[in-house]
């Protein structure tokens, strides 16, 4: 049941957040000519308006399934538990960005520091970190896109429903939801348009696609490249069994 | 007692003559009769040695106002009263209408008609060009040439092609599309505006005239003749306080509704049609110099495109609200004034006419402000937080990125 929990929400967000940000973003780049014929049709903002509610309600329904996953499954429980980000994933940005960048090895085969880099050899860097299950990448994605989503989910619904807003709130803060809904809806888009496609699919490692999403499964080469970590425990939990 | 009756028959014959010039100013004894001029001029081919047509059609000059009240061609044509000789060797003196309709030519005399051409060096419009020669019927007349049915036609004889006015025949026939016309032409509607009812008739001067109907000094007025409650409006809001007190730069009528193509605002193509009227507005509400020298906000389309009304309207939604959803139309007040729409206190009202329930809260906060820095201190440091945010974030994407490449692309030379 858990994996296929896993193999619909993957599917289930492509589908929601492109037509979320299509039927979205227009509005706030509301200057620019070429979306104008877009809308050309005189009631294709109405039918705008009705496809960003019906992909609002469906990753709120997402939300809804993701959290009652989270909470009443082992499996699930799990999962969140590997996902909490720890001083590991912190140390791992660091050492992967100086590693990838290799300024330290190349000072050090210049002369540079030697007793400093004898001393710490730590700073050289030499090897790039090893992940769990999740790396710090997929951890920041995860909990940028749950920040993400009860934000818009929150602003968007007081927009949606703007008299109940205005009842409860002056209108100063409802200008601060829609303030927040725009914001928020264009670091998402930046995050998702940079972030998500450079790890997920541009990088030549897994280019076109890292194919996790839609069958939850990973190959075991992958595994034992990119999450080493995650693999060595499947096997010591394997061995525990079978002792 | 024969004496008496001859005398009494006498002085009824006098009497009755003392009353004939009123209807002939000449005494038919001494004149040719009608007939006698129809000897002639009945002949369709009678021409001038220029080929000008000299026919006189008898029938309608009989039908027609002159005719029926039993005029006769010397009471016009008064040069032909004393010559004796016929045919009447020279031409005419031009027919004086003034001689009766003096009221009228008095006016026609101030208008821009009688002004010659200079383009021609002739023909400044006569009283014939418009209401005919022989023909001519009452202005009630449906068959008048400027009855209004038919006025336009009649103007637009002139004005479409041989007349060249400023801006040219194709400004005139804007009138044909125009809701007036429309009214006019497929409605019947006589009282609808035809060229007469803004630029008057014998009167009619260049818009640049300050006494003309049409100028912007008048022009309210003139629309206000049939549009009454409109020009009440108008002048109780700030631009028709303004507008009294003779300030150039304020919007007339036709700033906002254009000249002869004044179309329904409901029309698509009109200036202010619902997701239009805002580039009518900021024409002069996104004017800085205009702003400054008056002392009005400016950016009101720009900040007012930013909301969700405005870009909806943009996007071509015409049930959100625009500049006139929430200032009024005509009647548009600054919001210290009381009776505003836009008056803090008259706000739930306003903004409930689209928004059900809408009570105090509507007020609490400023909408289309050109900075939140000093209207919204909240807003503005959650929009500065996100803006550093996303930056700060994107960067550190893309260093991240650009190390990862740059670590793939020296592995990959090492392996080679």
């Amino acid at each position: 049941m858990s994996t296929k929990g896993k193999k619909i929400s993957g599917p289930k967000t492509i589908m929601e957040n492109p037509s979320l940000m299509l039927t979205g973003l227009p509005l706030i780049f509301y200057e620019l000519k070429f979306l104008k014929p877009i809308f050309s049709l005189e009631k294709s903002f109405y039918v705008r308006g009705i496809l960003h509610r019906i992909a609002a309600v469906g990753l709120i329904l997402n939300v809804i399934w993701h959290a009652y996953y989270t909470i009443f499954t082992k499996r699930g429980r799990n999962n969140f538990k590997e996902l909490l980000p720890k001083l590991k994933d912190f140390k791992d940005a660091f050492k992967l960005f100086w590693h990838n960048l290799g300024l330290m090895r190349f000072l050090n085969r210049k002369g540079f520091l030697k007793k400093f880099f004898i001393a710490h050899p730590y700073w050289l860097f030499e090897r790039a970190p090893e992940f769990g299950r999740y790396n710090f990448i997929e951890k920041f994605e995860y909990w940028a896109v749950v920040w993400g989503s009860v934000v818009m989910i929150i602003s968007g619904f007081f927009m949606w429903n703007v008299e109940l807003s205005l009842s409860l709130f002056p209108l100063w803060v409802h200008n601060i939801f829609v303030i927040v809904h725009g914001y928020e809806a264009l670091l998402a888009f930046l995050a998702v348009i940079i972030w998500h496609m450079y790890n997920v699919h541009l990088n030549p490692e897994v280019f076109p696609m890292s194919k996790v999403w839609l069958n939850g499964k990973i190959t075991g080469k992958e595994l034992r490249t990119l999450h080493p970590l995650e693999y060595q425990k499947i096997l010591e939990e394997r061995k525990e069994r079978a002792k | 007692m024969k004496k008496t009756i001859v005398f009494r028959a006498a002085a009824l014959l006098a009497a009755s003559l003392m009353f004939i010039p009123l209807f002939s100013l000449s005494s038919p004894f001494l004149n040719q009769s009608d007939e006698d001029c129809m000897v002639c001029h009945e002949d369709q081919e009678l021409k001038t040695d220029d080929g000008k047509s000299l026919y006189v059609d008898s029938e309608k000059f009989a039908t027609s106002i002159h005719g029926a009240a039993g005029f006769s061609c010397v009471d016009c044509h008064s040069d032909l009263r004393e010559v004796e000789e016929f045919p009447h060797p020279t031409k005419l003196k031009a027919v004086s209408c003034g001689e009766c309709h003096d009221d009228a030519v008095k006016e026609y005399q101030t208008s821009i008609h009688i002004q010659a051409n200079p383009e021609e060096d002739c023909c400044a419009v006569t009283c014939a060009d418009c209401h005919g020669k022989h023909d001519i019927n009452s202005t009630t007349d449906i068959s008048s040439r400027v009855y209004p049915l038919n006025l336009p036609q009649t103007c637009e004889s002139c004005h479409l092609e041989r007349v060249k006015t400023k801006r040219g025949g194709e400004f005139i026939k804007q009138y044909e599309i125009s809701v007036h016309f429309k009214a006019l032409e497929k409605a019947g509607l006589t009282v609808s505006a035809n060229c007469s009812h803004c630029h008057g008739a014998h009167d009619i001067k260049s818009v640049n005239d300050a006494s003309s109907r049409v100028s912007k000094k008048n022009i309210i007025r003139t629309c206000g003749q049939c549009h009454v409650g409109i020009e009440r409006d108008y002048l109780e809001g700030v631009h028709g306080k303004d507008y009294v007190k003779g300030i150039k730069d304020i919007p007339v009528c036709t700033d906002c509704h254009r000249e002869h193509d004044i179309i329904s605002p409901q029309d698509l193509s009109s200036p202010v049609y619902a997701t239009k009227v805002g580039d009518v507005c900021s024409r002069c509400h996104d004017d800085e110099t205009l702003a400054r020298q008056y002392g009005f906000l400016t950016e009101r389309l720009k900040t007012y495109s930013g909301s969700f009304h405005g870009t909806a309207s943009k996007f071509g939604e015409t049930r959100v609200a625009n500049c006139a959803s929430c200032h009024g139309i005509h009647d548009i007040r600054p919001s210290v004034d009381p009776k505003s729409s836009i008056n803090p206190k008259n706000l739930p009202q306003t903004c409930g006419k689209c928004h059900p329930g809408a009570g105090e809260n509507f007020a609490r906060g400023k909408i289309h402000v050109v900075s939140e820095k000093t209207s919204n201190k909240w807003a503005y440091f959650v929009k500065m937080f996100y803006i550093i945010m996303i930056a700060a974030i994107i960067t550190v994407f893309l260093v991240f990125i650009a190390a990862d490449l740059f670590h793939r692309l020296r592995h990959n030379r090492a392996k080679s």
